[in-house]
């Protein structure tokens, strides 16, 4: 009877290996917008939020933009993303605009939305908007300043040795600058960093 | 074969019970095996009828035993939906595959028990170290075609570390390798398009791609490294104010057949291998025939399989000795305590169990090939001829702009 219990068992466990992943429950809670969860050495949500206040504050509290009497125009030309992970670059300049708008020190060119403000204007003088409430063609304002920035990452991993966890260190640079597009020089530039180490485990169930 | 364990002698020997849970436990082991690579296989054969939406709709089931080949239909998912044009269904299946691979750097203790005690069948389809590198390959292909530069880059740069875990068994990817060094240039990343491009020129010789290192090489600012490769440039090369780059892939990847062999004490070493399959490099001209390709980079993808599953070999062999040994003892085991005729069962069980996992990424091509043709800019209506009876494949319409660089896939 001993080979039958061995083959039945040996059953059980091929089941239990086939169905393993289908147990567990699902749990979720709410998580403050300025709380730090981090699951690993990547990119995460609350990198966002140290990389745009620093950015800020280091662009309204240095020349030119911290004695500009005349709320200056921007425009953002984007982040270019140079790291291996698909990070959303729109969005950490997105935050970087809004909180510069917010502060009321500066202005944006919405360079996004051109092409449908030239369809709003073209529908405005295509006859059948009165003439009295068109808005006026070619008073646009110029940006005096381009706002540009490049985001890089390293990732090191541990050399390979008996161990049983993998060490990985991450570093993120994100460099910002604002380019004057009249003399075309490099007015402002800075740099934050995030650097962070993560293990996994090798083994696992 | 489950019946001819049902032997007399066997029944004779007084253990009904353990003849039938063996025969169950064979039958339960074939069904596991077979489901799911049966829907895989039948899905790549409607692929190669040129029925590509209903080898899909097939793949769309997915994997209903456990996830055991979750990767392979995600990656086949990949390549059906990049034929079909759908770049985008594409790209979400091979990031959900990248981060499928990711997952499997943990060893699974319960996984790899199973596979011990039965064979590799039992454990989730990691994929060749060759498969993981053409996962970027079809993404940096799916993010250029939709003109996501930055995306693209970011699978370069994974590419390359891929690249760098396995140099021997990966390097003569040469049309991965040269994806990459366009994604860098395409960015303006002079230097990484550099080294990319000088690697393949120290693997491949120069000629290749002697105007690419002579024309970053002057933008980085290294006059020496002009001169060198400037001898390699051909006097003919075709000019052009914009780029047409074609990834063109023909042919079928071979697919992983068992190797097998038995000894006298009835066990069973089983192991995988690519059956010889080689696919011509396509012999391509146009229509306007005034136009020629500067460059063209190819992957004979079959031997990249070939060195990724040989730099595997020790892997495979030290999990099959252990796998042996421990059938060994179960079998030996069985026949000291309850006599020969159930040992000879338990052995019949055990062979017929040892199975070499002959899984693999079924729609790849045989080939991938870069071709890049100089054009000037304006309005193109071109054609394609393939260097046999075939007729010629027309490219759909388009029209490039000076400086513009524009992609096309192909597959024949």
């Amino acid at each position: 009877m001993k080979i039958g219990r061995i083959i039945m068992m040996l059953s059980l466990g091929a089941l239990v290996i086939t169905a393993s992943g289908c147990t567990g429950r699902v749990t979720t809670r709410e998580v403050a917008p300025d709380e730090k969860v981090i699951y690993d050495e990547g990119y995460h949500f609350s990198d966002k939020k140290a990389i745009v206040d620093h950015m800020v504050k280091s662009l309204l509290s240095k020349y030119p933009l911290d004695r500009a009497p005349d709320r200056p125009v921007l425009i953002v030309y984007g982040i270019a993303n140079r790291t291996s992970e698909h990070i959303s670059t729109s969005a950490i300049s997105d935050d970087i605009r809004m909180e510069l708008i917010q502060s009321g020190r500066v202005r944006f060119v919405n360079e996004t939305q051109r092409a449908n403000i030239e369809q709003e204007l073209n529908y405005q003088y295509g006859g059948n908007v009165a003439a009295e409430t068109r808005i006026a063609k070619a008073r646009q304002i110029g940006a005096k300043y381009m706002l540009t920035g490049t985001l890089r990452s390293i990732e090191k991993d541990q050399p390979k040795q008996f161990r049983f966890k993998k060490k990985t260190l991450m570093y993120y640079s994100l460099n910002l600058e604002l380019t004057d597009l009249e003399s075309g020089l490099i007015e402002w530039a800075d740099s934050t960093e995030v650097i962070r180490e993560a293990s996994k485990p090798f083994i696992g169930w | 074969m489950i019946c001819s364990v049902k032997t007399p002698s066997l029944a004779r020997s007084g253990r009904p019970f353990s003849v039938s849970a063996a025969g169950s436990f064979i039958l339960l082991a074939v069904l596991l095996l077979s489901g799911c690579a049966g829907r895989l296989e039948k899905a790549s054969a409607l692929y190669y009828q040129g029925q590509p939406q209903q080898a899909l709709e097939l793949l769309d089931k997915g994997d209903s035993l456990g996830g055991r080949n979750a990767l392979l239909f995600l990656v086949e998912k990949g390549v059906v939906r990049h034929q079909l044009g759908d770049y985008r269904g594409s790209i979400d299946s091979l990031l959900a595959a990248a981060r499928l691979i990711d997952q499997f750097e943990t060893i699974s203790l319960t996984e790899q028990a199973g596979s011990l005690v039965i064979n590799d069948w039992m454990t989730r389809y990691k994929g060749e170290y060759s498969e993981r590198l053409w996962i970027h390959s079809y993404l940096m292909m799916d993010y250029l075609l939709l003109g996501q530069f930055d995306d693209a880059l970011v699978e370069a740069r994974l590419a390359l570390k891929r690249l760098e875990q396995y140099p021997d068994a990966l390097k003569n990817d040469y049309f991965t390798r040269a994806l990459m060094a366009l994604c860098y240039a395409q960015l303006g990343e002079d230097n990484d398009a550099f080294l990319v491009y000088k690697r393949l020129a120290a693997d491949l010789g120069p000629a290749p791609v002697a105007a690419d290192l002579v024309r970053l090489a002057a933008r980085i600012g290294m006059p020496d490294e002009v001169e060198t490769y400037k001898s390699y440039l051909s006097e003919a090369l075709p000019q052009g104010e914009a780029e047409l780059v074609l990834f063109v892939a023909n042919g079928r990847i071979p697919v992983k057949k068992p190797g097998n062999i038995i000894l006298p004490t009835l066990t069973r070493i089983s192991f995988p291998y690519y059956e010889n399959r080689a696919t011509r490099l396509p012999s391509l001209s146009f229509i306007p025939s005034d136009l020629t390709p500067s460059a063209v980079l190819s992957t004979d993808m079959a031997q990249v399989a070939k060195d990724a599953l040989e730099q595997r070999k020790v892997q495979i062999i030290v999990r099959e000795t252990a796998r042996v040994a421990g059938k060994e003892a179960l079998a030996q085991s069985v026949g000291n305590k309850n006599g020969g005729g159930t040992e000879l069962a338990v052995r019949l069980g055990l062979m017929l169990l040892e199975e070499a996992d002959t899984r693999s990424w079924l729609t790849l091509p045989g080939r991938l090939t870069l071709v890049r043709i100089p054009l000037v800019a304006g309005h193109y209506q071109l054609e394609i001829l393939r260097g046999d009876s075939s007729g010629p494949l027309p490219l759909p319409e388009f029209d490039i702009a000076p400086g513009q660089r524009l992609f096309r896939s192909i597959r024949f």
